[in-house]
């Protein structure tokens, strides 16, 4: 199966469980709208009844932030130190609704039902926590390896006057660090695949072997990479139509918010996609197990019947 | 007759050039690029110009704050400055060889270490020399001194990396003797500060004469005018000759690859005859006055930032044009704009006479302003500390602060404010394609002025600021917000010609910040003590508030009440039954109680004015001096309150909550609904990108 077969097998995947992705959205905005009440507490308050709002909300506006900063330290910092568990939460919520949608997405006869989908987030969720886990050990270890080379070519470039070199070795380090990324985040699909498949409990097995999956075929890369300039190509769409919606009066505030929205969804798509993809490739990139012995029975001495073997 | 002459020859001296010659320098000096020292002999040429008898001079050895780790630069700043760290080992000093007088007495061993801020016995970057002979008033004193500097790694204005070199503090430096009158002296003595790690200079006016010694290879620039250029062909050095009067210090600059671009500032090109006009019928002076004069503007720029080299010269031009149209014409002949290179940024964004360090990067984007503020500002510094040379070290914000406003100003008339920050992934302009509107500088001001609004005094010396965070924001942001109230308080044109009495009467002398005071009442004719004594000289902060705003129906009264000489009692029934009454009757005119309460939060108490809008489009206009803690209005009205604004002209920029400023009855629904649609947005994409890696 070519990567492109593989990735148009889990588009119909993914577009035969449509309910599943908007429930997958639904939940996901629910717990996103909970992460933003912190951040909401205190501008709406300041500014519901203040003739000053349309200013001072324009964009993320600098004087705003420090004005409120100002004005409510207290809260402020409150709400910049509970992001850390804000990450947490969401990165968690991620992981459970994981579960639902990967065994929809890899079992090919099961019929979505919200039930089926419930029953999976639970089901696979302390694995795909562990493998979450996991991962954070990976991303260190990448971001490690991609900080080095701008370590590596300070370290060549000494003393040098010039800032070129070294902003193309940003590049280049940033570049690594996303495509190193990349892998590990596909590598973490596959071995979501392969804990759902094999109905197996070992997450740092099934870790390893995605990464070693992943290592020995590089073009499941290729999948990840396609993805890649799907999304970029679903972004280059979204930011302009948004930059010129004059999103001033409620109606077409209301459409920029679908229009973001929709632009969401696209992204959920393609993470179903992701998984999908995992789904289709990973029986052909890993070998089936052997198929255990068949039960040969010892006949006694005499026996007058023929066993085919 | 010694008298008369030693007295005529002392005027002469001193009125030689636009201002009083008081500390003149002749250097030679010869630049070792292996070693990074610099060898040098100065003749200092000093004029007591006080009625005092001046038994010592002292010195700064500004070099000697790179020594070691003991100096108080560096136990003040830890060895960074403005996020630049100093690393490895190769320090700075300066090293006093030899000091003769005229007379040929060598007092050398007379030259002993003080430290009078902070005590500091390690420090060396200030000596005092007791002369055998002391200088009366009028006299004029010369001393000859050998010494050799030792340049740092570049971290905090000036040293080497490679072969750049940029060379500022870096010869024996006399103090300026205050005599008592003189700013906020009471008695005659040494203004001779040690160097710390949040302090900038201060230095009479003087003649400088420079001859420096130099690689051949290296491309060179300096303060003043280029008066020789001498290979000496022997051991491949080329010696360049400097000089500039009525100005306070000379540094300079060299590395083989600048790109050295000369441009001619043409006045009569860059002006109009509508803006001399207009500038000079604003300052209420001869247009002749107003006049610009043309200037040699020298850009030493980069290779890699070869691109830039234009909007470097028409930010300086920009600078030039409406720093001398609204002060008065910049006085000398040149002006040298330097790019440092990378991994010596500590040298940029730096000021000395005709000559600045600006700064940029790779590939900035057009959008980004950074170059174009840096270079404005640093030109800004040739107006205020150059040519009003106020005490960097005791008064900051007043040339900080003068030249951020300033700045400010330039930057959001020509430039539309700083723009967008340098934000690009692999060399996209990613503030561009998000659609982020540009930041004006005064909202930019703003800001940072709101990190710390009334955590330290305004005017502080410069060392006993709470941290460099606070040095940094009373001296530049605080101060810049503070005038912009000012301007809004006395009016764009008062506030014009306050700011050119300011400079042409303090050019080339040493004002304080009690002179702006008092020149900004004389010209604006108020007495602006209120502002200055809160805003300027104390610490107060200002915030205003709106308390509550309520309109309430009014109902039918209950209770007795005396009519036609008797007594009539309304039951708690009546009154419901005739207000139901009033309710259907269409034709019944309401009538509302509106109550607005206005709080002061802050302790600074300033004049306010409020305004009050009704739904019937009517307006009360209120007021308020602000003396005690809140004032209640109460209006009764046919219409309920629509809106409550304290001073809606935002005269007050220094109020550190403007949301907190206004008051609408109107929930602002569309407001909310996209801020809260916007923040949702940004962290479903971040859930997704989490969720796409764990």
């Amino acid at each position: 199966m070519t990567i492109t077969q593989a990735i148009s097998n889990a588009a119909r995947r993914a577009n035969g469980r449509k309910r599943m992705i908007v429930l997958y959205w639904f939940t996901q905005m629910m717990v996103a709208a909970l992460a933003a009440l912190p951040l909401l507490g205190i501008a709406v308050p300041m500014l519901a009844h203040s003739g000053w709002a349309p200013e001072l909300l324009k964009q993320f506006d600098v004087t705003f932030i420090t004005e409120a900063m100002q004005a409510r330290p207290g809260v402020g910092g409150a709400a910049f130190s509970a992001y850390p568990l804000i990450i947490f939460l969401t990165m968690t919520s991620g992981v459970f609704l994981a579960g639902g949608a990967v065994k929809l997405m890899v079992q090919d006869a099961t019929v979505y039902s919200p039930r089926e989908f419930w029953s999976g987030c639970g089901e696979y969720f302390w694995r795909f926590f562990r493998l979450m886990l996991y991962s954070l050990l990976l991303y260190a270890i990448a971001n490690a390896l991609a900080g080095s080379v701008k370590k590596v070519a300070d370290k060549m470039w000494g003393d040098g006057l010039e800032s070129a070199p070294m902003v193309m070795a940003g590049w280049v380090s940033n570049a690594l660090l996303i495509l190193l990324c990349g892998l590990v985040s596909t590598a973490m699909d596959y071995a979501k695949v392969r804990l759902v498949r094999d109905e197996s409990r070992k997450s740092l097995r099934a870790c390893l072997g995605s990464i070693w999956l992943v290592l020995r075929n590089p073009r499941v890369m290729g999948a990840w990479l396609i993805l890649a300039v799907f999304w970029v190509l679903f972004t280059m769409l979204y930011q302009p139509v948004a930059n010129n919606i004059p999103a001033v009066k409620m109606p077409l505030i209301l459409v920029l918010a679908l229009w973001q929205q929709l632009y969401i969804l696209a992204r959920v798509w393609l993470r179903f996609v992701s998984w999908g993809t995992a789904a289709e490739l990973d029986p052909e990139l890993r070998p089936a197990p052997l198929p255990p012995e068949e039960f040969v029975p010892v006949l006694s001495t005499g026996a007058t019947e023929d066993y085919a073997i | 007759m010694r008298f008369l002459l030693l007295s005529l020859l002392t005027w002469s001296v001193a009125l030689a050039g636009l201002s009083k010659h008081i500390a003149s320098y002749d250097i030679q000096a010869t630049l070792n690029h292996k070693t990074h020292t610099i060898t040098g002999n100065e003749t200092l040429t000093w004029v007591n110009d006080s009625p005092d008898t001046v038994s010592t001079l002292q010195f700064h050895l500004y070099m000697n704050a790179f020594r070691n780790t003991k100096s108080t630069f560096f136990t003040e700043s830890g060895g960074q400055l403005r996020g630049d760290q100093f690393k490895g080992d190769e320090w700075g000093w300066i090293e006093v060889k030899k000091m003769r007088l005229a007379s040929g007495a060598d007092v050398t061993k007379a030259i002993r270490f003080i430290h009078p801020d902070d005590n500091n016995a390690e420090d060396r970057t200030v000596i005092e020399v007791a002369l055998p002979q002391a200088v009366k008033p009028g006299e004029t004193i010369q001393v000859a001194i050998d010494f050799e500097t030792k340049m740092p790694m570049v971290f905090a204005r000036t040293g080497f990396r490679k072969d750049f070199y940029l060379v500022g503090q870096w010869f024996p430096k006399i103090g300026v003797w205050e005599t008592a009158g003189f700013r906020y002296s009471t008695q005659g003595a040494w203004n001779c500060h040690q160097f710390h790690a949040n302090s900038e200079f201060f230095a009479n006016f003087g003649r400088y004469d420079v001859q420096l010694t130099v690689p051949s290879e290296m491309v060179i620039g300096a303060t003043g005018e280029q008066t020789k250029r001498v290979e000496n062909v022997s051991n491949k050095t080329t010696t360049y000759g400097f000089h500039q009067e009525d100005v306070t210090d000379f540094a300079w600059t060299v590395q083989p690859n600048y790109i050295r671009v000369e441009r001619m500032f043409e006045a009569a090109k860059e002006t109009t005859a509508k803006e001399i006009a207009y500038e000079a019928k604003l300052g209420g002076v001869p247009e002749e006055d107003v006049r610009l004069s043309d200037v040699k503007m020298i850009v030493l720029m980069q290779p890699e930032h070869a691109e830039q080299i234009e909007r470097t010269f028409h930010a300086t031009r920009a600078a030039l044009k409406h720093f001398g149209l609204w002060y008065g014409r910049y006085p000398y002949k040149t002006i040298t704009v330097v790019d440092p290179p990378y991994g010596a940024g500590g040298a940029g964004g730096m000021e000395y006479p005709t000559f600045i360090t600006a700064g940029t990067s790779w590939k900035l984007p057009p959008g980004s302003r950074g170059l174009e503020e840096v270079t404005v500002h640093e030109f800004g510094h040739q107006f205020w500390m150059q040519l009003v040379a106020t005490n960097e070290f005791e008064e900051s914000p007043m040339d900080e602060g003068l030249n951020t406003y300033s700045t400010t100003l330039i930057m959001d008339k020509v430039y539309g404010g700083i723009g967008q920050l340098p934000i690009t992934l692999f060399g996209m302009n990613v503030w561009d394609w998000l659609h982020l509107p540009g930041i004006s500088d005064l909202s930019l001001d703003r800001a940072a002025f709101l990190m710390s609004p009334a955590d330290d005094d305004l005017l502080r010396k410069s060392w006993q600021y709470y941290d460099s965070q606070s040095y940094g924001v009373n001296s530049y942001m605080r101060m810049g917000v503070t005038l912009d109230t000012l301007e809004r308080i006395v009016g764009h044109d008062t506030m014009a010609r306050l700011m050119r009495t300011y400079h042409t009467r303090y050019r080339f002398r040493h004002p304080t910040a009690r002179d702006f005071a008092k020149v900004a009442s004389e010209v604006s004719g108020q007495n602006l003590d209120w502002f200055f004594n809160q805003f300027f000289f104390g610490n107060r902060l200002l915030d205003y508030r709106i308390g509550e705003v309520t309109s309430e129906q009014r109902r039918t009264p209950m209770g007795r009440f005396e009519k036609g000489g008797t007594f009539q009692i309304t039951t708690r029934k009546d009154a419901r039954k005739a207000d139901d009454a009033n309710d259907e009757n269409k034709a019944f005119r309401k009538e509302y109680l509106g109550t607005v309460k206005i709080q002061r939060h802050g302790d600074a108490v300033a004049p306010v004015e409020i305004v009050i809008r009704f739904k019937d489009g009517s307006v009360e206009k209120r007021q308020w001096d602000g003396e005690y803690r809140w004032v209640k209005y109460t209006f009764v009205r046919s219409s309920e309150i629509e809106s409550v604004d304290i001073d809606p002209a935002k005269k007050y920029r220094l109020d550190v909550s403007f949301a907190n400023n206004s008051w609408v009855s109107k929930y602002q629904v569309e407001v909310s609904t996209h801020w809260s649609a916007n923040v949702l947005f940004w962290l479903q994409n971040l859930m997704l990108i989490l969720t796409s890696v764990a």
